[in-house]
């Protein structure tokens, strides 16, 4: 299933409509639900805070593929941003020297099972990869 | 969607999501807790880390006094991104 979102943080409804859809589609598990709209809002909600200006739509493909779910977001017309090389966040860091952010892409790169990146022609896209096996592990 | 009611004793309850969406709802009401206070998240189905960041704001800022926020009744899900996150290791959690 496909489909686009305007870039505003009022799209997040719609966002976690359309995963909801997906899942009853593909008669997943509901345990899916939350790591589903967690790494969808956290991808989201990143392209929207560093590309503040661009006003093309953000697009989401998610796919059940045997015993795993594919999860595109493709970003048109912006820089390129690869989440694999973003810093380690530091989990175990005290209350004190935490920073008040970059929590979320931990949390992808905690739920996920691989994450590939392309960049061309300006079209930036993120693959997420989460295996149906490790659901409950 | 995210309710926030807090009681007569002051007791804080959340219910329903608390995503990037409902930021701007949470904030005032977080940064009016001024003393320890005990947050029941028995109906909140759901939070990502705009909601973390809000929390952790404000046990900051508590602990800079001597206070906390205290976290009870989590469902499955939200504990277990309190685990990846490592925020239970900075809030107390019942």
């Amino acid at each position: 299933m496909q489909a686009e979102f305007n870039r505003d943080i009022e799209s997040l409804k719609d966002i976690f409509s359309f995963i909801q859809s997906f899942m009853d589609k593909e008669k997943l598990d509901q345990d899916l639900e939350s790591p589903l709209n967690l790494v969808i809002e956290e991808l989201f909600t990143n392209m929207l805070k560093y590309n503040p200006g661009n006003k093309k739509k953000i697009e989401i493909d998610l796919k059940k593929e045997d015993d795993r779910i594919s999860i595109i977001l493709t970003e048109f017309d912006v820089e390129p941003f690869d989440i694999r090389t973003v810093a380690e966040y530091n989990a175990r860091q005290e209350l004190k020297k935490r920073p008040e952010g970059k929590v979320g892409l931990h949390l992808v790169k905690k739920y996920v099972d691989d994450i590939d990146y392309e960049y061309n022609n300006r079209i930036s896209k993120i693959r997420l990869i989460k295996n149906l096996r490790t659901l409950h592990a | 969607m995210l309710d926030i009611k807090i009681d007569q004793k002051g007791g804080v309850m959340l219910s329903g999501r608390f995503d990037a969406s409902q930021v701007n709802k949470a904030k005032p009401v977080f940064d009016d807790i001024k003393e320890s206070k005990t947050i029941d998240l028995t109906a909140l189905d759901y939070i990502s880390s705009a909601g973390l960041g809000i929390l952790l704001t404000t046990q900051k800022r508590l602990k800079d006094s001597g206070h906390q926020l205290i976290l009870k009744n989590m469902n499955k899900h939200i504990r277990e991104v309190f685990k990846y996150a490592g925020f239970d290791r900075v809030f107390q959690i019942e």
